[in-house]
């Protein structure tokens, strides 16, 4: 038993004392502007791996092992490009009996320390009192012992996560709609840039309101039919605009607007809030109850709130569902094996993509236009009928 | 549910966990008075047929497993058991195609039959007793004390099998005499010049056609085999915590386990590492394994195979591998003989296998 309680405290390496820690953690999609905020408001030092691209795949790749998914060959070269940019502290966070991401970090740590870089790796668990996990591993990277700061910095993470999270609903909805080409993601852009440099609470919780206001006025047309599609499938993948091709763009400009369910900062609401102040149902309770009917038990990363999400499109007049899965990600093949009967008995179209490093743009859109295509039929012949 | 009463028949589906808990199962179900129909050894028609069910990007034992459901429905079977084993121990999870099996199976198959569904979770708090009660209400018994019954039942049948294979028979002899109630031991050892430990699924070890009977051809090629049915629980997770990790995976004492245990021991040539393509937990435990062999020195090959797996090329690859040891190993007896200045006249590797079986003895 010894041997375990000795393992499991090499979650939280403490060899660099805390005022010389500089702050590194993998990217994907936005989270480094939350983040950030909140590292910074209890004052400590980060650096930001440049955001993920050919480059760090090619250097995950060469790093990893050759079975591994997808997300970690990007964690590693994130972990490797900041601790050259000159990090020395490495955040991560870990959910065992997930799917092999409980694993990711073990990995990592062994991997870089036979590369020879010398660093201190923090883990937090996300197992059971997520809450407090979290504020021990911020606590251990910076001895921040000031409440203050830590509801400034808490308070400004969520804020920014919620005002990006809105921003990004906005960009889905506004683009297969807008006038202009363009206007939206100049909009997102601009939102993108100013939640990044706000800097104090007052502000950050006005930011929501300003960003809906801001996308109110892009001229848009409003009586458009456009068919409406949910994306669906890994957290990961469906997070990371890199990794998944940056599908929401090429759909949003085919004119589809694109609803995701899953959003990190809701997520983030949903696993750190105590259960007595998260009151509204959680997006997984919702997903159980709508996966019912083909599934009886949770089996691990996102499988049942794909097959929930499905469901639920069907019951609420979406017109399609494109699944986007990493190669070889273990929940999601059980989630490919249960969609097809799931689409057939719901009567909704579903297309599941499997990306990896070796993804060719060109096959991938083909495949989307000829179910975009698909799906526009299938609306017409249903305003033929009626 | 009446009819499955009515025949008392069960059917187990030869894939998945039957390979390590049939035994168990056996005695359980017999104790009940419940009848196993088992499905037909695995070949490449089940494959294909498995195959045809789910995407292609599903593993192969997992297409094998469906395979042997469909076997199992052609033979008229209307009670068929897929357990979903969600984890052996708290945050000790297994892979999730295992976990989901019953998921999958519901899914892919649209042919009238009644699934036994039963739920391992002691993550959250489903532990074995409850497993094996859900078992046995689905026939509708529902006394605590026939259920009891079972168990030890099971168990004995279950103990029994394992305290063979420690002592070396083999997996078919000893699952045979396990089912008569019997215990045979082993009592003679053949010497060999090198031995091999493998590290595999022991649903992809022991199905001949998915690893190609990759035992009974190390051993025509004078290679003793070590599996992880010849390592107990104690054993292996000590080895695995020794190695400075600790079990993440439900299955990774046959994998993690047995390699750790022969890599301490010294007790073996060489390891050999047997995973299906597409494996994610056999690829995180694989590596790591590579890893801690690379620090020791031990030779370790990983073999991947799918469903079109040629069979020449598997066994290229594993003769080059013995040869590779048995070069080591004599090039590392000459040098210890000049060293000791012990002029052994006779090189042949026979010779020097008598210090082997004195320093690993079997048990």
């Amino acid at each position: 038993m010894n041997i375990v309680k000795k393992l499991e405290q090499k979650k939280m390496e403490n060899t660099i004392p805390a005022k010389d820690r500089i702050i590194a953690w993998p990217r994907m999609g936005r989270i480094d502007i939350p983040l950030k905020a909140l590292l910074l408001s209890l004052g400590a030092k980060v650096v930001i791996p440049p955001a993920n691209s050919n480059e760090a795949l090619e250097i995950g790749v060469r790093n990893s092992i050759e079975g591994i998914c997808l997300p970690y060959k990007l964690n590693l070269a994130n972990y490797i490009m900041a601790l050259d940019k000159g990090a020395n502290t490495l955040m991560m966070f870990q959910a065992p009996g997930s799917c092999r991401l409980g694993n990711y970090t073990k990995m990592a740590q062994k991997t870089l320390k036979a590369m020879g870089y010398e660093f201190d790796m923090v883990i937090f668990d996300m197992y059971k009192s997520k809450m407090k996990q979290t504020l021990h591993a911020f606590w251990h990277v910076t001895h921040c012992i000031n409440p203050w700061r830590y509801y400034k910095g808490f308070s400004l993470g969520f804020n920014k996560f919620f005002a990006i999270d809105t921003a990004e609903r906005l960009l889905f909805y506004t683009r297969p709609r807008e006038l202009h080409k363009g206007d939206a993601e100049k909009c997102y852009n601009k939102w993108l840039k100013i939640t990044d440099e706000t800097n104090s609470v007052w502000k950050a919780k006005k930011l929501k309101k300003q960003v809906i206001e801001d996308f109110k006025k892009i001229p848009i047309d409003k009586n458009k039919k456009v068919p409406v599609v949910y994306l669906i499938g890994e957290f990961f993948v469906l997070l990371d605009p890199y990794t998944n091709q940056n599908i929401e763009k090429e759909l949003g400009d085919m004119g589809v607007e694109v609803q995701r369910q899953i959003m990190f900062g809701d997520w983030l609401e949903h696993v750190l809030k105590p259960s007595f102040f998260y009151r509204k149902e959680s997006h997984r309770e919702r997903s159980v109850r709508y996966a019912k009917k083909y599934m009886k038990r949770a089996i691990g990363g996102e499988c049942i709130e794909t097959i929930g999400d499905t469901v639920y499109a069907a019951k609420h007049g979406i017109d399609g569902i494109i699944h986007i899965s990493p190669f070889s990600c273990m929940p999601e093949i059980v989630a490919q094996n249960i969609l097809p009967k799931v689409s057939r008995e719901e009567d909704i179209p579903t297309l599941s993509l499997v990306l990896d490093e070796q993804t060719g743009k060109a096959g991938y859109i083909t495949r989307i236009e000829a179910f975009i295509d698909l799906i526009k039929r299938k609306q017409l012949k249903k305003f033929n009928n009626m | 549910m009446k009819k499955v009463l009515k025949n008392n028949l069960v059917g187990i589906p030869r894939a998945i966990s039957y390979y390590h808990n049939y035994p168990f199962y056996y005695g359980f179900f017999k104790s009940l008075g419940i009848e196993i129909v088992l499905s037909d050894k695995t070949t490449t028609k089940t494959i294909n047929d498995g195959s045809k069910y789910v995407v292609s990007d599903t593993c192969l034992p997992i297409k094998v497993f469906t395979g042997h459901v469909i076997n199992l429905i052609n033979k008229g079977c209307e009670a068929i058991f897929i357990p979903s084993i969600q984890s052996t121990g708290y945050k000790i999870n297994n892979c999730s195609k295992i976990r989901g099996l019953p998921e999958i199976i519901r899914n892919v198959i649209d042919k009238p039959f009644t699934m036994i569904e039963p739920t391992l979770d002691k993550t959250e708090n489903i532990s074995f007793k409850d497993f094996c009660e859900q078992t046995a209400n689905a026939f509708g018994i529902t006394d605590k004390q026939e259920i009891k019954k079972a168990i030890d039942n099971g168990w004995k049948i279950y103990n029994s099998f394992w305290e063979m294979t420690k002592s070396g028979v083999s997996y078919t002899d000893a699952l045979e005499n396990a089912i008569n109630g019997k215990i045979i031991k082993k009592t003679v050892d053949i010497v060999k010049p090198i031995s091999v430990a493998i590290m595999a699924h022991g649903y992809n070890l022991f199905d001949e056609r998915i690893s190609m009977n990759i035992i009974r051809k190390l051993e025509k090629m004078n290679v003793k085999v070590y599996t992880s049915l010849n390592v107990s629980y104690n054993d292996s997770i000590s080895s695995i915590h020794s190695l400075g990790e600790i079990q993440y995976w439900a299955n990774e004492l046959e994998l993690t386990g047995t390699a750790a245990y022969y890599l301490l021991n010294n007790k073996v040539d060489g390891i050999i590492a047997l995973s299906t393509f597409g494996c994610g937990p056999d690829s995180l435990m694989v590596d790591e394994m590579m890893y801690h062999c690379k620090e020791a020195g031990m030779p370790l090959i990983h073999l991947t195979i799918d469903e079109h797996t040629g069979e020449a090329g598997f066994i290229t690859r594993i003769e080059a591998f013995t040869d590779m040891l048995l070069r080591k190993k004599r090039m590392h007896l000459d040098k210890k003989s000049f060293d000791s200045k012990e002029h052994i006249q006779n090189k042949k590797i026979v010779e020097i296998k008598k210090e082997k079986i004195l320093t690993s003895s079997i048990k």
